[in-house]
């Protein structure tokens, strides 16, 4: 490889390739074995992954990975072309996915920019053995396996030259040419037909020696040792003939003779003439241009067969920021305290609601371009199951629902390693052994359903197990002896005791097994949730089995807000933190011993919040029935909030807090009105927490 | 300063090539991911020089040059091929490739051989 | 804004050093280093208020689209809180990536003080406001305080900050 070319960027795509071909290709393994077969387009898929992988690798000089491509090249040639019958495919979807953790390995150190000196001896062995066992037990004995027969195009087995359409008129010459390509120039056969086919617009009547260049390799050595020879009729001149071989590809020397009358032996030497290698000489001077970046690929690769570019990650931001400031100044432009003192504009209106209406759509058309599926995700936890299954000896059956669903990409990262923790649980803790499932007659599979589904501008994913489900009473004892009880266990509910198991440390096993039991996993879990927005949620039966739940936003930026009046002050509510708003009136206000105020709606006692007196904001209405209330709702809990008046609704771009204020209980950001001023957005979950 | 549409279906190998060509005196004004795109992309930016890699889904290089001939019987393609792919070189040049390279190729490769076409 | 204010602040930031916009507070005539203005808002309408935050915090506004926050430097100084008239302004400076909005009751100029005119406050323990200040300026017979932005953005509040953060 040329040095001069920057390896960042070139080792960067080489490795999001290689992955993501990698992952195709685990993808297509998984499937092929549960139905236990390979089928022609699996095949060719994987024939042409390894092919692609092989070629890059080489290019790239990793040839750890590059010589194990090859060897499964030939192992899915073989498969493609002779089709045998008594294939092992479990051995070879085991062969796959080994190789393809040595790959991923190997990608992996490269990554970390750590020397990926990893051989692959071992499983290139176990492959070409296995092939040769196939070969053995296929009925056509192949010869070389690494050349590909002519009898697959189905078309001659002789090569004829077709006759160059020479004028007669012209005088023609017969000439015997001897050439000698470059040294180390591979495939000399090919080079030498090459040049065969295109005289054939020159000459006629050409013979060659060797004569079987194509099917024969050993051919090749004939014409590094000797030379090849070419006899032939022409009416060009001994020049044009020069420029014309020594213009062909690699060649390094011709010695061309001119043949009197019929007698070949009567050789009239032409000319000999040797390529100059340095071609600098009849090349002008180039500028050297600088090696342009290439941006970051973006999302998609452009191997799948849907119309798909990668756009820069960058460009993607910046439009999202800028349709958040459009959504702003739209606002600001058809709210505009201007106009309350305009009359008669229905013409304007109009034109208003067209114009947000259109932004309404490319608002959600942007969004959406950050949109990515959860398939990729999802069906890489295929693999999990199936290793587990192979590991801890249990049959599971994994169920995918809903991997249509999209997620912000954002998200998308963090999503996986924490499904993967959870998949690890249903499996290990969760299922149990088949003897025990046996026992209990619920049947020697142990199923785990992976589900996605938009709710409400979220996404919820639960991963069921119909396993044992969780131990309350252990985990019940486990919190007494960590001390961590608050209430007394009859006053837990179900959910807030299994909730507990999402604390640091906390593991109700009592060996620390390969996948689990160290207690570090579901508080990692949670946080990486937490860290996009969402929540974690634990229920379970026991002896039924157990679902963990992920709430996760749809989207961050922009929401749609309700805006209240609260003295000078308009706060904003997210719309979909709403459950109802009342007018209540002085008698229904149930007052506690300490002075809190609370209410009954339909059979609940829900506390009421003022937000004047919260915020320590003059505000004019005091009266419960002058102002409204506001029934708030976070993860089930509930809360009414008392303003002065609804203002209604606006689509807002959320805005963090500038830095230099503390944060605020209960605010969770700011934004922009339409009149210009700033507002802030209350945080629902913190007002009920506090 | 000749023009390059460069074909393959890996991304990688196309970025790599373009490298290349575009330190030297070439401009890589296309690429394409498979023989009916390298059709489509020849008949609208007529590039003087095409590289062709010979397997590639639903239309492989072979069939591409035989397309691209017939659209433009002077079209100076190249093949890009690996070791083993004899009889698929063979056909290319019976199609109509001026030549072909042998990956993994290097700089010098690439650049000696479009620079005679 | 007054037109040698903005070509003042249109230079290069070498050129901008020893030049203070100066302020009017009270009775006293402060400066700030014209490098760390980026522009000055009049009128003081519009401020959003935000709930639990320092009294000299007077909240938030809109400046083009970026929300800033405003303190009262009256009140930061622990100084009697003034009302607002019509010559009260807010000077935005810039420090670091933070802005923050100064509210003051009125801009005067910007002047050139050499470095051989300004002299190290002296140590009195007199105000409070002392601790921000970086130098005593001296431009013929007035005096003008001449402010450090980075300690009135203060040291306690920057800890805060950077715990958030």
């Amino acid at each position: 490889m040329d040095k001069s070319i920057s390896r960042e960027p070139m080792l960067e795509m080489f490795i999001f390739e290689t992955l993501q071909l990698i992952e195709q290709l685990e993808q297509d393994v998984l499937s092929c074995e549960t139905c236990n077969q390979l089928d022609s387009s699996a095949i060719n898929e994987i024939f042409r992954i390894m092919h692609t992988i092989k070629g890059s690798a080489a290019m790239m000089m990793f040839d750890n990975i590059a010589v194990l491509a090859h060897s499964i090249e030939d192992l899915f040639y073989f498969l493609r072309e002779e089709k045998p019958h008594e294939v092992d495919y479990s051995k070879i979807c085991d062969i796959m996915l080994e190789s393809a953790d040595f790959i991923k390995n190997v990608v992996s150190k490269l990554e970390n920019a750590e020397v990926a000196d990893n051989n692959a001896y071992e499983l290139i062995d176990k492959i070409k053995e296995y092939l040769l066992v196939l070969k053995g037990s296929s009925p056509i004995a192949i010869s070389n396996s690494t050349d590909p027969k002519a009898s697959n195009t189905g078309s001659e087995q002789q090569f004829y030259i077709t006759a160059a359409k020479s004028s007669p008129d012209l005088k023609q010459s017969r000439f015997h040419a001897v050439l000698f390509f470059e040294t180390g120039c591979a495939m000399e056969n090919l080079r030498a037909f090459n040049i065969v086919h295109k005289l054939n617009d020159l000459a006629e009547d050409i013979e060659y020696d060797p004569a079987d260049i194509i099917e024969n390799d050993n051919s090749i050595d004939q014409i590094r040792n000797k030379g090849f020879e070419i006899t032939f009729r022409t009416a060009k001149n001994c020049e044009e003939l020069e420029n014309f071989f020594l213009n062909a590809d690699l060649v390094q020397n011709i010695d061309l003779n001119e043949i009197e009358a019929e007698d070949k032996d009567q050789l009239v030497p032409r000319f000999t003439a040797q390529r100059q290698i340095i071609l600098d000489d009849t090349e002008e001077e180039l500028p050297l241009k600088p090696v342009e970046k290439l941006p970051d690929e973006g999302t998609k690769s452009s191997g799948s067969r849907q119309s798909i570019i990668s756009v820069n990650v960058n460009k993607l931001d910046q439009l999202m920021d800028l349709v958040g400031e459009l959504v702003i100044s739209e606002a600001m432009v058809t709210l505009n305290p201007d106009l309350t003192e305009l009359i008669n504009l229905d013409n304007f209106h109009k034109a208003a609601r067209q114009h947000r209406k259109i932004i309404n759509e490319l608002q959600d058309v942007v969004m959406s371009i950050r949109m990515v599926p959860l398939t990729i995700t999802f069906q890489k936890m295929r693999r999990i199951v199936r290793d587990m299954s192979k590991k801890l000896n249990k049959e599971l059956e994994l169920e995918i629902i809903g991997e249509e669903t999209e997620v912000d990409k954002n998200i998308i990262e963090h999503l996986s390693d924490p499904l993967m923790h959870l998949i690890r649980n249903a499996i290990d803790h969760g299922i149990e052994s088949r003897e025990e499932r046996n026992r209990q007659g619920k049947g020697e599979i142990g199923k785990i359903r992976l589900e996605a589904k938009n709710e409400g501008g979220d996404v919820w994913i639960s991963v069921k197990d119909d396993g044992a489900g969780l131990n309350r009473e252990k985990i019940l004892q486990r919190v007494r002896e960590m001390g961590l009880a608050i209430k007394s266990d009859l006053d837990m509910t179900d959910r807030e005791i299994f909730n507990y198991i999402l604390l640091p440390g906390f593991s109700t096993k009592d060996e620390i097994s390969e996948f689990s039991g160290r207690g570090v996993g579901m508080d990692v879990v949670v946080q990486n949730i937490e860290s996009v927005g969402g929540k974690v949620l634990v229920d379970s039966s026991a002896g039924n089995g157990t679902t963990t739940t992920l709430k996760i936003p749809l989207t961050l930026a922009i929401i749609n807000g309700m805006l209240i009046q609260v003295g000078e002050s308009i706060f904003i509510i997210p719309i979909r933190s709403i459950k109802e708003s009342l007018r209540a009136k002085e008698e229904e206000i149930i007052h506690d011993p300490d002075g809190n105020e609370m209410i009954m709606i339909r059979g609940d006692c829900l506390p009421i919040l003022r937000l004047h007196e919260r915020y320590l904001i003059q505000s004019h209405v005091e009266e419960i029935q002058d102002g409204i209330i506001i029934i708030v709702e976070n993860d089930s809990k509930q809360l009414c909030l008392f303003a002065d008046s609804l203002l209604g609704e606006q689509q807002v771009v959320v805005k963090a807090l500038p830095r230099y204020l503390k944060k605020i209980n209960g605010i969770s950001g700011c934004t922009l009105l339409g009149n210009g001023r700033a507002s802030l957005i209350l945080d629902i979950a913190g007002l009920i927490n506090h | 300063m000749k023009t390059v549409l460069i074909v393959d279906d890996a991304m990688f190998m196309r970025y790599t090539l373009k490298q290349m060509l575009e330190k030297s005196n070439f401009k890589v004004i296309g690429e394409a991911d498979n023989g009916m795109n390298a059709l489509i992309q020849y008949k609208e930016l007529k590039p003087d020089i095409v590289t062709m890699d010979i397997t590639m889904p639903e239309i492989d290089g072979i069939e591409a040059v035989r397309l691209i001939k017939k659209v433009d019987p002077d079209a100076k393609i190249i093949m890009m091929s690996a070791m083993g792919q004899e009889s698929m070189v063979r056909d290319a040049i019976v199609a109509g490739a001026q030549g072909f390279l042998v990956k993994p190729f290097n700089e010098e490769d690439v650049l000696k051989a479009l620079r005679k076409l | 804004m007054p037109e040698v204010l903005k070509e003042a602040m249109e230079e290069g930031e070498d050129t901008q050093k020893g030049k203070f916009l100066t302020f009017i507070i009270g009775r006293e005539e402060y400066g700030i280093e014209i490098r760390f203005v980026t522009e000055i808002i009049g009128g003081i309408q519009m401020i959003t208020e935000v709930p639990e935050v320092s009294d000299y915090v007077k909240g938030i506004i809109n400046l083009r689209g970026k929300i800033i926050p405003v303190i009262d430097v009256n009140l930061r100084f622990k100084k009697e809180a003034k009302a607002y008239g019509d010559r009260t302004c807010i000077i935005v400076i810039d420090i670091e990536d933070l802005s923050v909005g100064l509210i003051v009751d009125n801009v005067a100029e910007v002047l050139s003080i050499a470095e051989e005119n300004i002299v190290p406050p002296p140590d009195i323990r007199a105000g409070f406001h002392h601790r921000y200040i970086k130098g005593i300026g001296k431009v013929g017979t007035a005096v003008k305080l001449l402010l450090d932005c980075n300690k009135l953005l203060s040291d306690e509040d920057i800890n805060t900050i950077s715990e958030i953060a």
